[in-house]
């Protein structure tokens, strides 16, 4: 394309020579090309070396993978000699090899690519519950293979197949995005290995629900029922929500909006941006002019939640019209970015309050702060109650890993306390607990967070109704809304 | 390279593809799977970007259009002929759209036309959740049992490499192939020997949609699972970095991109957390250094012969340099 116009532009001129010295410079530079060439590899090699990976992070990754590497080929081997026999057959529950005293997990989670911020938390806490409870749980030592899925669903799926079939892992956990979380757990489930997830898609534990698949978190909707509920009953009459126009969104809203219209609330007008939208004015002035008595905000956090939140005080909204935020909406980025005009802005119902008046919350916060200087976000306490899930699994199993078997160990778990308060397991395989409606304060040492003002014990995913009755409707779209 | 060389090398490398799954284990060959698959999607770019000068950000669109269509017919219970010619037949008619919007523009203006059909793919995929399951994609896709274990798949999609591989190679010395080439190197003197400038156009980015169809369908088929990511402008872009990292234009050079931007992204980054560094520095490196690709810059004598410049075209070689590098 560019060429064309180059070359008829230059055709007539300089061909020949220029031909000629092309050439010549070409032979004459290959040797130094060459060598140019290596040395800038070499320094690359290092450069990537020595910036690795700031903190311990790096070096447990690279220890634990290569610590499980020796055995992947003897035991991948096998199989392939034949080259006519599946790996794996598909849907049989595998039995981990609990002889040798190790369960292997493959860890999968993006540190690299958009949500890095995420996958990084992830892995932070994780790796905090073995450091702080030991390695061992039913008398078997816990060893973590980590991957980076980079948020992409193919590659997340390549990493669970090298989870499984290279490493031989006996549970994988992990991917935090919907498409990554349903690649990987079809595949994983399918080839009859427990997979635990804290990603919020509604249907991994729904009408998508499997044997293999338990989530330790919430899904989108349910912390939002109780938002809707409670909207209704401070006397607001309509609502408007403002969601990101994809899945999380819609399934966010669908929980406040079906709740708040059930009991007896009006939602005058549903707005749905683009995921990563830099002006929210339009929206903003949208809410003024429909003047609501309450408006809903289902955000994934992130930028979206910053801009949002800027313009609508850039306007003189905030304290205005009451505004309410789900799990991810006011978080620690967007009170940091936010800073003070927060305060008393924003609820937001929620199951990981960093501020909770809890020995165990605040245990963990401390220590998390210690080792890494901040506040531990939603992903890191997901991924810490993941760890103690599965510790308490083995504890029940006495170490054994058998498909789901294992997840109905799991299932079984029940806890008094934890970082996401008492908990319970449905049918399902998804968590009943807690959802708090949170302020945000000043902590003594200045710092912004969030604390319980009132709790919804005992929530369920599917808020009022029979998980059957719940689901003969379809999941939350843009044009299903529970109404 | 002589006749006997290149017989010799297109032997041993059939060979090793056929003996592959025998000595590899099931990881590595869903790895090399994933390369051909991509390597597919690279050449459908690098049939328009070599031979007609078009160089598109936007054929992860195309190739997802199969995708949802073979996710679609598959969760729909169609059988398999009608499965994957409703992929196709789908993939032929977003190309359409593409090539009827794209056929009378070329360069930069070609380039965002198909940035933005790509953004619109994505943005379907993403919101008519109905069909495309939205965010969460869909699963429950399974293979057609003929290609049911991991290594019949391998074999099939390795087949089906090949032929496409074939495919080019008789296109681009058929008469279409050098239509195409007098298109991309000077449009007027192609309209002024009588050549339809837009019809010529318009057929290439058929042939190159479907191709990009096919990778969809076997993307599909290989991960069983269909999100918008496959749309994304992300795999769109990677795919012309495979193009580039290759050698625009040269025969082979999409596959050895593809080896380079899959092995990055599925392998080099369970051992190197900074792996898209990595990645970028190798690309910048081949740009800089070897600015007609890994392909293109293999010295002569080792050069598949038809990756040369062809005769007529040996003038306007300094130009493809600064083109690329470009």
């Amino acid at each position: 394309m560019q060429k064309t116009g180059y070359a008829a532009n230059n055709v007539p001129r300089t061909e020949v020579p220029t031909q000629g010295k092309e050439l010549m410079l070409k032979r004459n530079n290959r040797p130094i090309r060459g060598f140019t060439l290596s040395l800038l590899l070499a320094v690359v090699a290092l450069v990537a070396a020595a910036c690795g990976t700031p903190g311990d992070d790096g070096a447990a990754t690279t220890a634990t993978t290569s610590a499980a590497a020796p055995d992947t080929t003897a035991a991948a081997t096998p199989d392939t000699t034949t080259g006519g026999t599946e790996t794996t057959e598909p849907a049989t529950d595998s039995t981990a090899a609990a002889g040798d005293g190790t369960v292997t997990v493959g860890f999968i989670s993006p540190t690299t690519g958009f949500v890095a911020a995420l996958g990084t938390d992830m892995q932070r806490g994780w790796e905090m519950y073995w450091e702080q409870n030991g390695d061992t749980a039913g008398g078997v030592t816990v060893e973590t293979v980590f991957e980076d899925d980079a948020g992409d669903p193919e590659i997340a799926l390549t990493k669970a197949r090298r989870l499984v079939e290279e490493e031989q892992v006996d549970i994988v956990a992990g991917p935090i995005l919907a498409n990554t979380a349903y690649a990987v757990a079809e595949y994983v489930a399918g080839q009859g290995i427990p997979t635990l997830h804290i990603t919020a898609a509604d249907d991994l534990t729904q009408r998508e629900a499997d044997p293999h698949v338990l989530r330790v978190g919430y899904t989108s909707s349910q912390t939002n029922f109780p938002a809707g509920q409670w909207a209704f009953e401070q006397d607001h009459q309509t609502a408007v929500t403002l969601c990101p126009d994809y899945a999380f969104g819609w399934e966010s809203c669908g929980g406040f909006v079906s709740a708040f219209t059930e009991s007896g609330g009006e939602v005058v007008e549903q707005i749905w941006h683009p995921l990563g939208t830099q002006d929210f004015s339009t929206y903003v002035t949208q809410i003024q002019s429909t003047a609501p008595d309450v408006v809903f905000i289902g955000s994934a956090g992130g930028s979206d939640a910053i801009q949002l939140f800027q313009a609508w005080s850039d306007f003189g909204m905030a304290g205005t019209i009451p505004m309410i935020g789900n799990c991810c909406f006011a978080d620690q980025v967007f009170l940091r970015e936010v800073g003070a005009e927060a305060m008393g802005a924003v609820k937001s119902f929620t199951y990981w309050v960093e501020g909770r008046d809890s020995e165990e919350v605040q245990a963990f916060v401390s220590a998390y702060e210690d080792a890494h200087g901040e506040i531990p976000s939603l992903y890191a306490a997901g991924s810490y109650m993941m760890a103690r899930v599965v510790a308490e699994a083995l504890a029940t199993t006495g170490g054994q890993v058998n498909g789901s078997e294992f997840i109905d160990a799991a299932r079984g778990v029940s806890l008094d306390n934890s970082l996401y308060g008492p908990l319970e397991f449905d049918d399902y395989n998804n968590v009943v607990g807690p959802v708090y409606v949170t302020d945000i304060v000043e902590r003594e040492d200045g710092t912004l967070w969030a604390v319980v003002d009132e709790t919804f014990e005992d929530v369920s995913q599917f808020w009022n109704k029979s998980p059957e009755e719940y689901m003969e409707n379809p999941v939350f779209t843009r044009d299903y809304q529970g109404n | 390279m002589s006749r006997l060389t290149a017989l010799v090398l297109s032997a041993a490398g059939l060979g090793a593809v056929y003996a592959a799954p025998y000595v590899l284990p099931s990881f590595v060959i869903s790895l090399i799977t994933l390369v051909f698959i991509s390597g597919l999607v690279a050449m459908s770019i690098n049939l328009l970007a070599g031979e007609a000068g078009l160089v598109s950000i936007g054929h992860a669109g195309i190739a997802a259009a199969a995708s949802y269509g073979i996710a679609w017919a598959t969760l729909n219970g169609m059988g398999v002929g009608s499965r994957v010619l409703l992929a196709l037949g789908l993939a032929l008619v977003v190309s359409a759209v593409f090539g009827l919007t794209t056929m009378y523009t070329r360069g930069i203006v070609y380039l965002m036309i198909s940035l933005a059909l790509g953004m619109v793919a994505y943005g379907l995929a993403l919101r008519l959740s109905g069909l495309t399951g939205g965010q969460n994609g869909l699963t429950g896709i399974v293979r057609p049992d003929f290609v049911d274990l991991w290594w019949q798949f391998y074999f099939f999609t390795a087949a089906i490499f090949v032929l496409a591989l074939l495919a080019i190679w008789v296109m681009r010395r058929s008469p279409f192939g050098l239509t195409l080439r007098a298109v991309r190197d000077s449009e007027t003197r192609a309209a002024s020997l009588g050549y339809s400038v837009a019809a010529t156009k318009f057929i290439a980015t058929m042939l190159s949609g479907l191709l990009a169809g096919i990778a969809g369908v076997l993307a599909v088929w290989n991960s069983e699972f269909i999100s918008p990511a496959a749309a994304s402008f992300a795999r769109s872009a990677m795919a012309v970095v495979m193009v580039i990292l290759g050698g625009t234009g040269t025969l082979f050079g999409p596959l050895a991109g593809a080896a380079v931007v899959v092995g990055a992204e599925h392998w080099l980054s369970s051992y190197v957390e900074r792996w898209p560094t990595l990645l970028g520095l190798a690309f910048i490196a081949v740009v800089i250094f070897m600015p007609k690709g890994l392909i293109g810059q293999l010295p002569r004598r080792l050069r598949p012969e038809t990756d040369r410049p062809q005769k007529p075209a040996e003038s306007i070689e300094p130009e493809a340099t600064t083109h690329t590098s470009a």
